[in-house]
């Protein structure tokens, strides 16, 4: 029996899961049964990945194995290295999370998904991107620390140096709010790959390359140029209402599933109001005055800000360059995707879906020879 | 919401004019409404990726610029060359081919899928898997040849000496047959990373993920295995009877969508007599028993033999090693991905389905890591 063409999947049921849960109707982002308001500002990315991982979060003592083990996961293999050191210097980070990550998956080789593997690629994300960050400006990459945690670690391989205990707590609430989402499109092309029982490297790259794409992650970039256009609050209003006579879509707003408020929205705008007070005023002016405007057009539709809006001014805050913000998702999402992946292998189906035809009715074809 | 139907099966994903698998009545359609074995004895590889790419056969001219244009895009670049060496020549072949088409496809700036990049990643593919497979080997790696075409320089970068007539058709007919197949996994998975508008060398990257999957282009490979196990006619009832008796699977038997015979394992069956006749008959007699031990098992199911099963046996009869199996279906298959990639940039809509939640009723509330 096959069911009508939904575009989109919009609604199709296409995995049962229990990782996390996007509540669309009620505002709610829940990991493992726990809502993210509740875990987002007290902890860390490790104890949330282990939470995604295993279902539960871990105690003292297997916090503190998987700390060991992350932190034995941070160094490239040779040819990894090798294949960072010969991509050219201006290469989109994306391309090169997606290439560097391929190469220090080929040890796994069709090893089955496991928890320790899911670790290993979790734990090498950070390395690659400071890698090459590093390598962008001229400077030698700077050697992982197994005692700093994971954020810590991200933002010591950047700078060379350590960065103030706030900017890391930021950086794990953010990797914390962005690790799940429900069967967003990158974790559900880890899900297809994954249903071919193929392994998890092939997995990751599938998902960095749809998180890539500006419709998901990649488009962070474009709020930071909108509000730059916008220039000041005063102009917000006069610039948003000619930007929307020209058809110019607002960046970081709408999202398919949330009728209400995107929990972490909330929480990194409470964090930008904190951490980056200029981008702050800005954009919560652009951001009532873009809402005024979408209910104005749509007063049927419900208008959201995105968590793009203002994960901008949180990375931006932390340090980051606006073209690392697309893979600091990916080094968040790592752990979803991975955790995923091992759900899928768990209870595995291939995902292949059916197509409807709309081509022509069979008929013959022409041999070249009387083609002309 | 819709009930949950596991691997999408019977759900539609997709409208697509790019090809048809009508399994009820056996029948694979490409693209302009072409049945399979109509296509298969009058066009080029090269010919059926135009159409597949275009909607019509091409005509002399188009063809000739297709060739040149392909000639042209055969060598890799210097990210590529770098993260190829950067390898272990042992590598999988399948994450080589991963690798390499991600560093050969990266970019300093996002651009959309376009028919001329589809082109160069289709013409690139037999670069990488001879050089992967000369690698492999400890010997040089071969050059491509401007005036072979795609087939016979598939098999001259393998072999660094130009094939017979005979096993660059055989090799011909097998890129033509699998060049596209419905929406199987790694279709689908290309789909779905190029939903969220990311670049062409992210979707194929992650169709090579899925491909990868021995639930998906793997099959080829373990067909090849169980024929070698079987080794001979007369030992292919033994062998199946006690393999069925210790409820192992038999490789290359069973499709999802078709209820009867293969088209494409039809054409590869006949062709399998010239290509491999001693192999043949070691297959046909295994197909034989096969089928009937499996109509015994499951009188309610058809079991029909699926194109990995003859596919192994021409593959095997072309001088193709058989590690390089995947990868050359692969080398096939990306006509048909590009194809649906740029099929979908029409009407791009983010391919995002919902998920059933099957955890903890949410709310529960967080202990600190110091109460667990």
């Amino acid at each position: 029996m096959t069911s009508a063409y939904v575009p989109g999947l919009e609604g199709i049921v296409a995995a049962q899961t229990a990782i996390s849960m996007v509540d669309g109707e009620n505002g709610r982002l829940v990991y493992r049964g726990y809502v993210i308001a509740d875990l987002a500002e007290q902890m860390s990315f490790e104890e949330v990945a282990y939470l995604l991982w295993h279902g539960n979060l871990p105690s003292h003592a297997e916090l503190d194995a998987l700390t060991i083990e992350l932190g034995g996961s941070r160094s490239l293999t040779p040819a990894a290295t090798a294949a960072l050191n010969a991509l050219p210097t201006d290469t989109d980070p994306m391309d090169v999370l997606r290439s560097v990550v391929s190469v220090q998956g080929v040890e796994h080789k069709l090893a089955k998904p496991t928890v320790a593997l899911a670790v290993h690629a979790t734990g090498s994300f950070p390395t690659i991107l400071a890698a090459f960050h590093r390598r962008q400006l001229g400077l030698e990459p700077v050697k992982p620390r197994a005692d700093l945690t994971h954020a810590a670690n991200y933002l010591y391989m950047l700078n060379g140096k350590e960065s103030s205990p706030e900017l890391v707590r930021a950086l794990d609430t953010y990797l914390v709010l962005l690790a799940d989402h429900g069967m967003n499109a990158s974790t559900f092309t880890a899900r297809v790959i994954a249903s071919t029982e193929s392994d998890l490297a092939s997995c990751l790259v599938g998902a960095i390359g749809a998180l890539k794409g500006p419709a998901h992650g990649g488009a962070p970039s474009a709020v930071m140029d909108q509000l730059e256009q916008i220039g000041t609050a005063e102009n917000a209003e006069r610039w948003l209402r000619a930007a929307r006579k020209e058809k110019v879509r607002f960046m970081g707003f709408g999202h398919r599933i949330y009728r209400t408020y995107d929990p972490r929205a909330r929480i990194l705008k409470d964090m930008c109001k904190r951490l980056n007070p200029k981008f702050y005023d800005l954009a919560s002016k652009v951001e009532e005055t873009a809402l005024a405007i979408l209910h104005e057009e749509h007063p049927e539709r419900p208008q959201a800000t995105n968590v793009e809006f203002y994960s901008a001014g949180v990375l931006q805050a932390i340090g980051l360059p606006t073209e690392y913000f697309p893979p600091t998702f990916a080094v968040a999402r790592a752990a979803g995707w991975t955790a995923h992946v091992l759900e899928q292998s768990a209870h595995n189906r291939i995902i292949r879906p059916q197509s409807e035809y709309v081509g022509p009715e069979p008929h013959k074809p022409v041999p070249l020879a009387e083609r002309g | 919401m819709t009930e949950f139907s596991p691997g999408l099966e019977g759900v539609v994903a997709a409208e697509t004019a790019v090809s048809e698998v009508d399994g009820a009545n056996g029948r694979l359609i490409y693209r302009g409404g072409y049945l399979i074995e109509d296509l298969s004895p009058v066009v080029s590889y090269e010919e059926a990726a135009y159409l597949l790419w275009h909607g019509e056969l091409p005509d002399r001219a188009q063809l000739d610029s297709l060739r040149k244009q392909m000639a042209a895009a055969r060598h890799l670049n210097s990210a590529a060359r770098g993260a190829l060496l950067a390898l272990d020549p042992q590598t999988e072949p399948m994450d080589v081919l991963r690798t390499v088409v991600s560093a050969q496809g990266a970019s300093k700036s996002f651009t959309k899928p376009t028919l001329e990049e589809a082109v160069a990643l289709t013409a690139i593919f037999p670069t990488i898997v001879g050089a992967a497979y000369r690698r492999r080997l400890g010997k040089e790696i071969i050059e491509p040849r401007d005036d072979l075409d795609h087939a016979a320089n598939l098999l001259w970068m393998l072999e660094g000496t130009e094939p017979a007539a005979e096993r660059v058709g055989w090799v011909g007919t097998y890129l033509v047959l699998l060049a596209d197949h419905g929406l199987n996994a790694s279709t689908f998975a290309a789909r779905v990373v190029a939903s969220t508008g990311s670049d062409l060398a992210s979707a194929i990257v992650g169709a090579i993920g899925a491909l990868k999957g021995p639930a998906h282009g793997g099959a080829t490979l373990a067909a090849r295995n169980m024929l070698d196990k079987i080794g001979s006619a007369a030992n292919a009832e033994k062998w199946l009877t006690e393999s069925h008796a210790r409820h192992e699977r038999f490789s290359g038997f069973g499709h999802r969508v078709y209820r009867t015979y293969d088209p494409r394992a039809t054409i590869l069956r006949e062709l399998a007599k010239s290509a491999a006749p001693e192999m043949h008959r070691t297959a046909a007699r295994t197909e034989e028993i096969a089928l009937t031990i499996l109509h015994e098992a499951h009188p309610e199911r058809p079991n029909a033999t699926n194109v990995d099963f003859w596919a192994s046996v021409v593959l095997t009869g072309a001088g193709v090693p058989k590690e390089m199996f995947t990868c050359v279906f692969g080398t096939s298959r990306v006509a048909g991905w590009t194809a649906h990639v740029l099929e979908a940039l029409s009407d791009l809509r983010i391919i995002r389905p919902a998920s059933r939640w099957t955890g903890p009723e949410p709310g529960r509330k967080p202990l600190q890591l110091a109460k667990r």
